[in-house]
């Protein structure tokens, strides 16, 4: 029984967002923007776990000793948000805002700027000749790189569209054929997810 | 230099430390990261989507239909104890039920369907020239195909014509790749702009 | 004529090719599924790097280090590549209970969390190790991308684990997950079905799932017959398309050559 409501839930959902999708109807649409709205509800409430999680792993590795200072920093971060949005509120001059535009904004868009190292390392390793494909693969991407970049090369102009031909044909039809099997893959599972062949999620088959 | 600057200068460089190796300096920012990142999630969610989503149309306005999302995000809370995790299975195949149900005509049309018809083209031009580039796109997709298709080993013929597959694809891969590594840079180029200039006035 | 507006209102005509195509794609999974229960049992061909999945495991026993599985920033518990890679998660943690190898699975979304929690569970009291689960090692990092990317390399830098797993839906993160996993010498095995991120996987990963591999699998590995049925729909359903594009071609070909104006009778 523990698993066998899931399941009828799981199914009706599925066959209502399935047979929506092909409705205009008022209802349909309605039925449709409510469940969207249930799937933002339910985050929010998981969220709550989320953060327990979160608070409980940091208090057991600094009730161990591991880590302790920076994972207090981690945890006063996390609590000193709430605090401020309670007390000051969230408007764009708020103490709220300035931790979020000057801590957390320049941090995250630093740890995003390390990928063009990260880019430069995975390239040197990965541009080594060792195969065809791989041949292929730097082939490809220095003909994109050296279209795009403005160093004197002769017949700039011609490689220039050469990297677009490329772009356009060999590239986009090998990225087509991608994404259709990515299609497929996702109806299948899709469709074993609502017949209940797929219970993964609900810890396997019982 | 006003202190917001030099706190999020400081920030910048003590992240791009890592580059060099884990330190303690790091491991601070990398905690204050993580902790401010989940108090913001925390609030923007609590206001913009509990106040504003639910309890605000359900207690002010009476919208009694929300009672039904309310519910199922109490079960979710569920998880909290061994007696009354079954709950949270509920609010959990709402979510995999409707999105199984959304993507399989989603996924079908925009990866599937409109995938396939964009890549029909004639092989020979009006005047009876070779179309080079459809014959690029229609031997590239069926050859990607069969390097997709796992019914049969890669032997023989068909090894060979999958392998002519993995070919496209290590284009494609490769093609991408420089395409990033273009976007990666000015991405470093921004935040080195911020910190020569705006941080350490080296540069105007 | 009331019902005439309400039928049309009912049913979207735009989207019919769509639905008959669903029809004919949901009849052959079907057909796969529990009609061919009883014939010749279905096999799938090699696929590079689920064979390393064991060893990946193995490794990580021997060296006494973590095992590290993440399904990316990209994704939800909506999209179907994470019920995929939660069903290689499975696959996964069954082995690690065997082998007494800690798994470590960071994600970004509470949902997934919970129902990883609910999977890895599971899949060590199938393995007949129920008291080696430990909760606390699936946890929730961050919903920020690069907090959580911050974090799970944290993670990596830090527990040093000897096999990473980059199953899922990935975006920008990828390439620092994954260059981070390389520095410390880790095994990874990567697959995702975000094209994009599929190059530097293949740059960086030692082995990576692409697209639909990620879907085949959890069949392969598991050797579950429902899921080996879709993979072989998967592959009806490629033969199908096989025959519609060579038709649709010859059909425009011969149209150009005649010069009349291409009919487009296949975009729908």
């Amino acid at each position: 029984m523990n698993r066998q409501i899931p399941l009828i839930v799981c199914f009706s959902f599925g066959l209502i967002m399935f047979l929506q999708y092909f409705s205009n109807h008022t209802i349909a649409r309605t039925m449709n923007l409510a469940i969207l709205d249930y799937w933002q509800i339910i985050f929010a409430f998981t969220l709550v776990l989320g953060v327990v999680s979160y608070i409980k792993a940091n208090m057991t590795k600094i009730s161990r000793g591991i880590d302790r200072p920076y994972l207090i920093v981690g945890l006063l971060g996390m609590i000193s948000m709430p605090i401020m949005a309670l007390i000051w509120g969230i408007k764009a001059d708020s103490p709220f805002m300035w931790m979020f535009e000057n801590v957390q904004a320049p941090m995250a868009s630093t740890v995003f700027a390390l990928l063009a190292f990260f880019v430069a390392s995975a390239s040197f390793r990965g541009f080594r000749a060792r195969s065809m494909q791989a041949s292929i693969l730097l082939g490809a991407a220095l003909i994109i790189l050296l279209s795009r970049s403005n160093l004197p090369i002769p017949y700039t102009e011609h490689l220039s569209e050469f990297a677009d031909w490329i772009r356009n044909y060999p590239s986009m039809t090998a990225r087509r054929a991608i994404l259709i099997g990515i299609g497929l893959g996702s109806l299948t599972t899709s469709m074993r997810v609502i017949l209940g062949i797929e219970r993964t999620w609900l810890g396997g088959e019982k | 230099m006003d202190i917001s600057t030099i706190i999020a200068g400081l920030l910048t460089l003590i992240i791009f430390s890592f580059l060099y190796k884990d330190n303690p300096f790091y491991k601070m920012a990398e905690s204050l990261l993580i902790g401010v990142s989940i108090g913001y999630v925390l609030v923007i969610t609590w206001s913009n989507t509990l106040m504003d989503m639910l309890f605000e149309p359900l207690f002010s306005n009476a919208e009694l239909s929300l009672i039904i999302p309310l519910f199922l995000g109490l079960f979710m809370l569920g998880r909290f104890s061994d007696k009354t995790v079954a709950l949270s299975r509920i609010p959990i195949a709402v979510m995999i039920g409707s999105g199984a149900g959304i993507a399989i005509p989603t996924m079908l049309y925009n990866r599937t369907i409109k995938q396939l018809t964009a890549s029909v083209m004639p092989i020979f031009t009006e005047s009876g020239g070779l179309n080079i580039s459809g014959i690029v796109v229609i031997v590239g997709l069926l050859s990607t195909l069969a390097y997709f298709y796992f019914s049969r080993e890669h032997k023989g013929k068909f090894g060979a014509f999958a392998k002519l597959g993995t070919y496209f694809l290590m284009i494609f891969f490769g093609t991408t790749f420089g395409y990033t590594v273009m976007s990666r840079m000015s991405t470093f180029i921004g935040r080195m702009e911020f910190l020569l200039s705006d941080f350490l006035k080296i540069t105007q | 004529m009331d019902l005439i507006i309400l039928t049309q209102s009912l049913f979207n005509t735009d989207r019919m090719a769509t639905f008959l195509i669903s029809l004919i794609a949901i009849a052959i999974v079907l057909y796969t599924t529990y009609f061919r229960k009883n014939k010749k049992p279905f096999t799938i061909r090699k696929i590079n790097g689920l064979q390393a999945v064991e060893d990946a495991i193995g490794r990580a026993t021997e060296m006494a280090r973590p095992l590290l599985y993440t399904p990316g920033w990209g994704g939800d518990i909506q999209r179907p590549t994470t019920i995929a890679s939660m069903n290689i998660l499975s696959f996964v943690a069954e082995k690690t209970a065997q082998y007494d190898c800690d798994l470590v699975f960071p994600t970004h979304d509470p949902i997934i969390m919970s129902v990883a929690q609910e999977v890895v569970k599971e899949s060590y009291s199938r393995a007949g190790y129920p008291d080696r689960y430990k909760e606390d090692n699936i946890s929730y990092v961050s919903s920020s991308q690069f907090g959580y990317a911050a974090a799970v390399d944290g993670i990596i830098s830090r527990t040093k684990p000897a096999s990473i797993f980059l199953l899922g839906t990935f975006e920008a993160e990828s390439l620092i997950l994954a260059e981070t996993g390389t520095s410390i010498n880790a095994i990874q095995i990567a697959g995702t079905d975000s094209t994009i991120q599929l190059s530097f996987f293949i740059v960086a990963c030692d082995y990576t799932l692409i697209g639909e591999e990620l879907f085949a699998a959890s069949g392969y590995l598991s050797g579950n017959k429902s899921i080996l049925a879709s993979v072989q729909a998967q592959d009806i359903m490629k033969i199908m398309i096989a025959v519609f594009i060579v038709t649709a071609v010859i059909w425009a070909t011969v149209e150009s050559l005649s010069g009349t104006p291409l009919s487009y009778w296949w975009k729908f």
